[in-house]
């Protein structure tokens, strides 16, 4: 079947009763590559395009709420740099206007675009079911390989980032646009001159580099500790070979994407 | 350096001319040809109305699914069809033992098995043929089928290949064949060479990645079997179906449906002898048969990856004296068109340089891996990397300027290249200096933004042998026909795979008939209606059935000539036929239309057709020697220069600027020309910088789009075309061809550009940012 609700409150409804579970369906650019690849085959989807509120975007003191369907076309417009950057990276104009950043970070792909961006920016996710509503950081929401802590029931309704970072993001891949990240990077600065790193394409999910952020916000950021920062990126991923690129060369690419982009941020 | 045969090439030539066009005495300026007509199918292309393969399917049709093989190497033991027959739904489940043909197919040597019997030799092996109501029953039959294997060890790399006591891919063993050429002793040669560079470059496996997928569909009536399913070479696919299934010839019809792109993709036989089975089967019945990506590039034959060993010597001024080459090519599975791109490989071993002594070696070994076989530039591709690789090394080692190295030893009209073959026409050093006088070669500039960045210039200069070649019959043929109502039609089974064969055969008849374009209606591809052409391949369609076409419509135009004197009292000879209307050219207020014409012609009886074949000779190649006085019938050439950035850091390649210049002969349609070189150079850039099918035990791990990464438009500079026209003696209106070339001069210049600005020569392609990172990092 093939459900339309037009508001959130039907479709965490149908979400609850139905007995597969029921799948979220937006933009389809993740669940029908899915399908057409033969691996997955849902038996019932809740379509979210018709629930206006979904694609909402709020703007409150220094942050903005970004409802669950928002998307990348959508994203790419915002004064955010690093997630503008990243939204602006995904596939082509097309699929922008399909994608939504909610669905790329439930598919939780480790070589997520969005997800990056949204990590360096401390972004808040609200999961909502008939049980009630949860917010939890996005640093808490990656569990492991293609694995979150949205239950069963839940929906991403929201989204909220600050807009009072300093920020930018870059990725690389084999060609100039409508690439699968070979690693993908975003930075930024918080108010408080803290330091946010975050990468995909490097572990089971998209990452926070921990370590070298608090080696910055503890020693400052200058051409030399960004250098060192940039070495302990490399020590703080996991990435696997595979046919994009081997381990080794995306540790390397890290390290200077890091340097880069953090240089870039001083500089500016 | 005048000698007989060139002189005896020019005479032929020369009666090419004269007998082709009944105007080649005419001067004055051309009306259709060599003007950028608007392409006749591009309305309809462009509203969507255009039948593709998948247009012509229909809900009430029945669908058809292949299954593959589970094992890239193994002995089959067992096929049962029961629980896939029992499915609600599916009509037929077709084996090997259903064939009534000798079930085998290939285009040159005929070593595969349409539906595998015995053995599977890798992945994309076909096993049964399952015919249900919808597609989706047939995909759920094929899970239905079970096979019992014995599998082999699998032979995935060519060392393993040639080991002695390697498993045997085929009953003969794993070597498919040689190519041999011998010119002057090159180890002597070699020995006395002042400066010596040797060096080994592999190239990849590369798909062809045209967009539309392998489909079409088929119909058996009890008299003519109709298969529209696009190929390269209707004739030839016609042949091999019948062969295959064991039906006569002239049962077989098979019509080419709009088709978009095709690269060499579709010249192996794909859909078409599946197809055959099951409406052959299942009479009465209309059959569709599609591919997904994954499938298309799992089943489809690739581009050959080579590995050169190539040794260039010169004395210390730069003057080329001796090359020995080897080359290895993975044929993959089997045979497909392999043994023609290795002779391809020896033949053009050493591009358009002049070198006396020539070793070239080709061996062509059998894996577990796709099969190899015809794509864009079939086998130069890969040869022209590694010659002007070398050259570009050699340039390095002997300080000199790799420009002047090039100029230096470029051949001119009347030398020969490594065939033997004498080339009166050879126009390589114009191509180089219009592309080197373009980027302002002698003040090109290495200042960039940033310490990491590195610019770098490369050029390449190639030759190319059009046609197939090497004695191998090549002819196009094309009739021309008056209709009652005032049309021109002109039928040839010549096939617009994209390219604009469509507009080059309809400008040539209108411009040697002398009509407007729109009175000129093609009809094309139908083995029913169209008479053989020969494939769309090897550069050719212009060059044979552009002159096919001319010829036919000469002929008519004679005949026209002749009515329109009969009927006004006029001498033949004053009879000029313009714009649609014949008149005497001394009292042209007499005129008939083309309609008149028509009715003229039928009233007293004359012809209203003519017939064009064209077929010019070419001599087998001395296969202990490779030698040819006349291997292929003209050559092409062209050059190409360019500039990157390379990040040294991320080993990033962008290319900022690109030049691109062929010696076309005449441009009938200067942008479809200027279209193919664009594309050609676009391929090129996606060979060299990303494309490669990457295979893990005989599996190919990235069989779609999401990582089978082609070039897009952020990738690709504007291409800056330049289109030299020095005729050729025995082209229509001179033009020769622009195919492949484009491709094949591309990759060489990226290479050329990248050692320029890293200072190290990049080995395995393609140069992806991780390579050329490693390769700057490597010590």
């Amino acid at each position: 079947m093939f459900y339309q609700p037009n508001v959130i409150e039907e479709a965490l409804g149908l979400k609850a009763e139905l007995k597969d579970g029921g799948t979220f369906i937006a933009g389809g650019t993740d669940v029908v590559v899915l399908m057409n690849h033969g691996k997955a085959a849902p038996e019932n989807f809740i379509d979210l395009t018709h629930i206006p509120e979904l694609r909402a975007i709020h703007r409150h003191d220094g942050a903005l709420e970004l409802a669950g369907n928002v998307t990348y076309a959508q994203a790419g417009k915002l004064p955010v740099r690093c997630l503008a950057l990243a939204s602006l990276s995904v596939g082509g104009p097309g699929i922008r206007e399909l994608g939504t950043l909610a669905g790329n970070l439930a598919s939780a792909s480790p070589a997520g675009d969005g997800s990056t961006a949204l990590l360096a920016l401390d972004a808040e996710v609200e999961l909502t079911s008939v049980r009630g509503a949860r917010r939890l950081p996005l640093d808490k929401f990656f569990l492991a390989y293609r694995k979150t802590a949205l239950a069963v029931d839940e929906m991403i309704t929201k989204i909220t980032v600050p807009t009072t970072y300093r920020s930018d993001w870059s990725k690389n891949g084999k060609r100039g646009a409508m690439n699968i990240s070979i690693v993908a990077a975003a930075v930024a600065i918080t108010p408080k001159k803290e330091t946010r790193i975050a990468l995909a394409s490097v572990a089971a999910t998209p990452i926070r580099c921990y370590k070298a952020e608090k080696f910055l916000t503890e020693n400052g950021l200058n051409a030399g500790t960004i250098r060192q920062a940039a070495e302990i990126v490399r020590t703080e991923i996991r990435p696997i070979t595979d046919h994009r690129a081997s381990a080794d060369y995306k540790v390397h690419l890290s390290g200077v994407m890091v340097r880069r982009l953090l240089e870039n941020l001083v500089k500016a | 350096m005048s000698q007989p045969i060139d002189n005896l090439e020019e005479a032929v030539a020369r009666l090419h001319v004269a007998s082709k066009s009944s105007s080649a005495y005419e001067s004055g300026p051309r009306k259709v040809v060599g003007k950028s007509a608007e392409r006749l199918d591009a309305v309809e292309k462009a509203t969507g109305e255009t039948k593709y393969g998948q247009d012509l399917f229909d809900k009430k049709f029945l669908f058809a699914k292949v299954l593959r093989a589970a094992h890239p190497h193994a002995e089959i033991l067992r096929i049962d069809t029961r629980e896939a027959k029992k499915l609600p739904g599916v009509v037929a489940v077709i084996t090997h033992s259903d064939v009534t043909g000798t079930n085998m197919h290939g285009l040159i040597r005929r070593d595969q098995e349409v539906l595998c019997s015995r053995k599977v030799r890798y992945l994309g092996d076909a096993l049964a043929v399952v015919v249900a109501k919808t597609e989706e029953i047939a995909i759920e039959a094929l899970g239905r089928i079970k096979v019992d294997y014995k599998p082999l060890p699998n032979i995935l790399t060519m060392e393993d290949a040639l080991k002695p006591d390697a498993p045997k891919i085929h009953t003969e063993g794993n070597v498919l064949g040689e190519k041999h050429l011998r010119r002057g002793d090159a180890p002597a040669a070699m020995r006395e060479a002042d400066v010596v560079v040797e060096d080994i470059i592999q190239t990849q496996t590369v798909d062809h990645a045209f967009l539309d997928l392998e489909a079409g569909r088929a119909r058996y009536d009890g008299k003519m079997l109709t298969i529209e399913v696009a190929g390269q070479w209707l004739h030839e696919e016609r042949r091999l179906i019948a062969l295959a299934i064991g039906l006569p010839l002239e049962q077989l019809r098979l019509i080419q449906p709009a088709t978009g792109g095709a690269f060499g993709g579709r010249e192996d036989i794909s859909i078409q002898i599946y197809l055959s089975l099951a409406a052959l089967k299942l009479k009465g019945k209309t059959i569709c048969l599609r591919y997904s990506r994954s499938e298309s590039m799992v089943a489809r034959h690739k581009r050959h990856p080579m590995r050169v060993h190539y040794k260039l010597g010169a004395k210390k001024d730069g003057t080329l004296v001796a090359a020995q080459v080897t080359f290895y090519v993975d044929k993959g599975a089997y045979a497909s068109t392999g043994i023609a791109a290795m002779r391809k490989a020896s033949s053009h071993a050493t591009g358009p340089y002049k070198v006396p002594n020539v070793w070239a070696d080709v061996i062509g070994v059998f894996t577990n891996n796709n099969p190899c076989g015809a794509m864009r530039g079939f086998g130069a591709v890969q040869t022209a990397i590694a010659y002007e690789g070398l050259m570009d090394r050699l340039a390095v080692k002997l300080g000199m300027d790799k420009a002047e190295l090039r100029m230096k030893n470029l051949i001119h009209s009347g030398d020969a290249v490594t065939t033997g073959q004498i080339v009166p026409n050879a126009t390589g050093v114009e191509c180089f200096e219009a592309v080197l006088k373009k980027i302002d070669w002698k003040n090109r500039s290495y200042e960039t933004a940033a310490p990491h960045l590195k610019r770098g210039y490369g050029v390449s200069v190639i030759c190319f042998g059009l046609g197939y070649g090497d004695g191998f019959p090549d002819a196009s043929r094309a009739r021309c026909k008056l209709t009652a109502d005032g049309m021109v039609e002109v039928y040839s089974s010549g096939i617009d795979v994209g390219q604009g064969l469509i507009n080059m055969i309809a400008q040539i008849v209108a411009e040697e008939v002398g009509v407007p374009l729109e009175r000129v209606r093609p009809i094309l591809a139908d083995t029913q209606l169209t008479p053989e052409s020969g494939s769309t391949s090897a550069t050719r369609q212009t060059y044979f059935t552009g002159s096919a076409v001319q010829l036919a419509a000469s002929e008519l135009k004679k005949q026209l000539q002749d009515i329109a004197a009969a009927h006004l009292e006029e001498l033949v000879y004053e009879i000029k036929i313009d714009n649609g209307e014949a008149y005497n050219v001394f009292r042209p207020e007499r005129r008939l239309t083309l309609r008149e014409l028509a009715r003229e012609g039928k009233r007293r009886g004359f012809s209203l057709e003519a017939m064009g074949v064209y077929k010019p000779p070419t001599v087998p190649e001395d296969t202990a020697t490779g030698q040819s006085m006349r291997a292929f019938v003209t050559y092409l050439f062209g050059s190409h220069a360019c500039q990157v950035l390379v990040d040294t850091e991320t080993g990033e390649v962008k290319v900022e600027r690109y030049i691109a210049c062929h010696d076309v002969g005449k441009a009938i349609n200067p942008d479809q020309v200027i279209g193919q070189i664009q594309g050609g150079v676009t391929q090129g850039i996606g060979m060299v910088l990303m494309e490669e099918v990457v295979m893990k035990d005989g599996k190919i791990m990235n069989p779609g789009f999401t990582d089978y990464i082609l070039p897009t438009i952020r990738d690709v500079p504007e291409i800056e075309c330049i289109v030299l026209e020095n005729p050729d003696p025995g082209g229509p209106f001179g033009a020769r061809g622009v195919g492949e070339p484009p491709l094949i001069a591309c990759g060489p210049a990226v290479m050329s550009a990248i050692q320029d600005a890293i200072g190290k020569p990049i080995r395995i392609l393609p140069a992806t940012p991780e390579r050329v990172w490693r390769t700057i990092s490597e010590k």
